[in-house]
């Protein structure tokens, strides 16, 4: 029926959930960066997150700015009513994520330990916040205070509440999640044997942590949006649920027993799952009982560059960054060995 | 006047509008050297392969990790500027973003082009062969156009809205095509994709100008001189033509902003052409140059040519007298220092085509060390030429910047306007000091050879083996 509308609904979901997932290997790298401490191994963690980053430095940022531009663009509404009513997580989400992205920088640029420690602490704690507050604002949404045209309460109301607390507290175990899963295939690729064990660990341990906050936060759904549950565990949000809840364990035991096929795979499977989860309940409603899909969508005219647009997307962008990953797993990109 | 203060105090907007054009201006200074480097950096290589040339190859590798670097912080800015939008002004986007978004989501697409090929292009670096590389790294330069055409899209849109069909202030259809392609954008593109060009190309050489006072005259020094010079200095004399046309253009386009620019109180014939100068409420011209007729000419090839005045719009419907004044100084800063631009381009091809060589006169490599700078002001002062002078306006005729400011209390906007001002203040401190490390990195080497010029960017390939890590 409304079959354009609703590819832009999930167009924007996917660039949701690839930041999620993308963004959040990184983001997670950042938290373990945060907890190496100073022993030797610590350092010697953090000296491998920062040579797993660097390439991919901030280039994840173009999921955001999709997902953004793609809904002041469709959805203009769904746009103004949540920056009216969210303001304050997006600005803090901003902050952290700037600060992410300088202390990164000045982490080669440091001299002294002094400084550099000052940086490392930076970086891990904006790495903490930065991914707590966009998922708060998710949370936010989801929880019914977003009104059209501003907060059905007030403002600190629909910002911070247990819905988009919980949120939050899950996004950042999904992201230490999805950081230590990947960075397990770092040190294997770097040949840094001790690093695969100190990553499997703290793979399995974030999976736990996962979980536990997973199902906190089906309670809070559970007590707060009632409906958001029912539709997760009954509606179309069950098939995204059942594979998150299936998944997440599933690469923890993969990673108890060192087993090193899928976990990859699985593990991003496992966190997209949890946002699609999410989306594909709350449909057709873009803000829970208020404004659906149909009502906020942008005039047809849009509506047609929009795909147009996509289709650029998918003819130009999948190639290249098929090249790009051919090119990176042939090591075509790393330095030749000395 | 003192309505306009009372509800700054009252609302967020004077702390947003600040916010908004901190911001801007930040990111405005990365642009150049975002868009245009690439091509600067690919004609080098390709001069490096054509004559087998390696020091034309070393410095184009130098500048791609510069390119790279500066992508990544721009990254940042671009990202930051994408949420103001809704924190700052969400009623604009609520109302007109179906319009306005169409010219984003056309440079989202190149933006995800250039983050992918820049990665190759950077790594790719002697691991892939020459020409693959060279070819790979051509992309960028589309891209780079198509993400500098979907900015200006927007960008000239909120100066001459069209497209847009409208019921009771409601947006109900949109005509992409007609909204990509707005009346202003046929001059703005083009102005702005030639200015950072040419900014890119003189800042560039700028370095190499100073390295030249500092006495290096070496093939290195002379080749990373000449190409972006000559291409900056090439491209000067269409952008006195494309910026002539593009003022010409706003006396039918955006009248009022053309009578800010030239502050033209009251609708006359054989207006003068003032240079310098400022007007006060009452109309009166103070200091600065007034050349009899001159803007009467220029506009109408006539001394009886009429120009329309401040006074022509409504008070609340044209720029202020403090707007007229900035829009007027900012607009002949930008032509002062273009015709300097001009000037020190005609010097250098006189030289190159009357004697065959470079100039030797210090001043010449005076000025040229000064001309990236003088760049970079001139591509602020055409910014704010044109989002000042649209003033009161957010979407000229549309929509006032005062009915699109965020509800958000004055306070938080001005508690988030100093982090960030602190913060970017950090990363500009970084980012130079990035640069200039890597610079002095670099003249070590050219004494002795030394490790790949990416090693120590936080933007570059890694070394096949983790530092300090023993392989098992």
């Amino acid at each position: 029926m409304n079959l354009v509308p609703d590819l832009i609904a999930v167009a924007l979901l996917l660039s949701i959930t690839a930041y999620s997932t993308a963004g959040g290997v990184d983001f997670g790298a950042g938290i373990w960066d945060l907890l190496a401490g100073q022993s030797a191994r610590g350092r010697q963690a953090r000296a491998l997150i920062d040579h797993a980053m660097a390439p991919v430095w901030e280039v994840n940022n173009v999921w955001l700015v999709m997902a953004i531009v793609l809904c002041w663009t469709g959805f203009p509404l769904l746009f103004q009513s949540t920056f009216l009513s969210l303001y304050p997580l997006f600005a803090l989400a901003l902050v952290g994520l700037i600060l992410r992205g300088a202390f990164f920088a000045f982490r080669h640029v440091a001299d002294e330990p002094r400084s550099h420690r000052i940086a490392d602490l930076v970086f891990g704690a904006s790495s903490v916040l930065t991914p707590f507050f966009f998922a708060a604002s998710l949370g936010a949404i989801a929880s019914g205070q977003v009104g059209v045209n501003g907060p059905s309460q007030s403002v600190l109301a629909a910002s911070f509440n247990p819905m988009s607390i919980s949120f939050g507290l899950v996004s950042v175990a999904a992201t230490a999640f999805s950081g230590a899963s990947f960075l397990v295939g770092d040190a294997r690729r770097y040949g840094a044997g001790e690093l695969v064990g100190y990553f499997r660990r703290r793979a399995v341990a974030a999976a736990v942590v996962l979980i536990v906050m997973g199902s906190v936060a089906l309670v809070t759904i559970g007590l707060e949006a009632p409906a958001l549950l029912r539709s997760m565990l009954a509606g179309r949000g069950l098939p995204f649920a059942l594979a998150t809840m299936i998944l997440t364990p599933l690469v923890a035991v993969l990673h108890a027993r060192a087993i090193f096929r899928w976990y990859r795979v699985l593990t991003v499977a496992a966190v997209g799952s949890m946002v699609m989860a999410w989306g594909f309940a709350q449909s057709p409603y873009m803000l829970p009982g208020r404004l659906t899909i149909a009502q906020a969508i942008a005039p047809p005219g849009t509506q047609a560059l929009l795909l147009i647009v996509g289709a650029g997307l998918v003819v130009v962008i999948v190639p290249a960054m098929a090249l790009l990953y051919y090119l990176d797993q042939r090591s075509a990109l790393d330095a030749p060995e000395a | 006047m003192t309505s306009t203060l009372w509800l700054a105090g009252e609302s967020a907007l004077l702390p947003s509008r600040i916010q908004m054009a901190f911001t801007l201006a930040s990111h405005v200074l990365l642009v150049p050297l975002g868009v245009a480097l690439p091509a600067l950096t690919l004609l080098m290589e390709g001069i490096g392969i054509a004559r087998n040339d390696p020091v034309a190859l070393k410095i184009a590798r130098r500048w791609s990790v510069v390119m790279a670097v500066q992508f990544a912080v721009g990254a940042v800015t671009g990202t930051i500027l994408s949420f103001e939008f809704g924190i700052l002004w969400p009623r604009m986007m609520g109302r007109f973003g179906a319009a306005i978004g169409l010219g984003f989501a056309i440079e989202g697409l190149a933006f995800f082009l250039e983050a992918i090929f820049i990665g190759i292009y950077l790594y790719g670096w002697e691991r892939l062969p020459r020409r693959t590389h060279f070819l790979l790294g051509l992309v960028l330069v589309p891209a780079g156009l198509l993400g500098a055409f979907g900015v200006l899209s927007a960008n000239a849109w909120m100066n001459t809205p069209g497209g847009v069909t409208l019921q009771s202030g409601r947006l109900v259809d949109v005509d992409a095509m007609a909204a990509l392609f707005t009346h202003a954008l046929g001059y703005e593109f083009w102005h702005f994709l030639v200015a950072i060009y040419m900014t890119a190309g003189f800042a560039v050489a700028s370095v190499y100008a100073v390295a030249w006072l500092r006495g290096r005259r070496d093939h290195y020094q002379r080749l990373a001189f000449l190409v972006p010079f000559t291409v900056a200095a090439a491209l000067t004399p269409f952008q006195l033509v494309i910026g002539d046309l593009s003022a010409r253009a706003l006396v039918g386009d955006q009248p009022a902003k053309f009578a800010a620019m030239e502050i033209t109180w009251k609708t006359r014939d054989q207006n003068p052409e003032v240079v310098g100068g400022l007007i006060d409420d009452a109309g009166n011209v103070r200091f600065g140059l007034s050349i009899p007729v001159l803007d009467s000419l220029l506009v109408g090839y006539s001394p009886n040519a009429v120009v329309r005045g401040l006074t022509d719009f409504a008070a609340n419907a044209r720029p202020s007298t403090v707007e007229a004044n900035i829009t007027h100084l900012a607009f002949d800063a930008m032509v002062g220092l273009g015709t300097v631009g001009a000037a020190l381009s005609a010097w250098y091809f006189w030289v190159l085509l009357r004697r065959r060589r470079l100039p030797d006169s210090r001043w010449f490599y005076r000025l040229a060390a000064l001309s990236g700078v003088g760049c970079y002001l001139a591509v602020e002062s055409g910014w704010v030429t044109t989002e000042v002078g649209r003033q009161p306006w957010i979407v000229y005729g549309l929509m006032r910047v005062s009915d699109a400011v965020t509800s958000a209390p004055a306070s938080f906007v001005w508690t988030m306007l100093a982090t960030l001002v602190v913060i970017y203040g950090l990363l500009a401190y970084f980012f130079v000091t990035l640069l200039l490390r890597l610079a002095a990195r670099w003249r070590r080497e050219d004494l002795q050879a030394g490790p790949a010029p990416e090693e120590g960017a936080p933007y570059g390939p890694r070394p096949a083996r983790l530092p300090g890590v023993e392989s098992s």
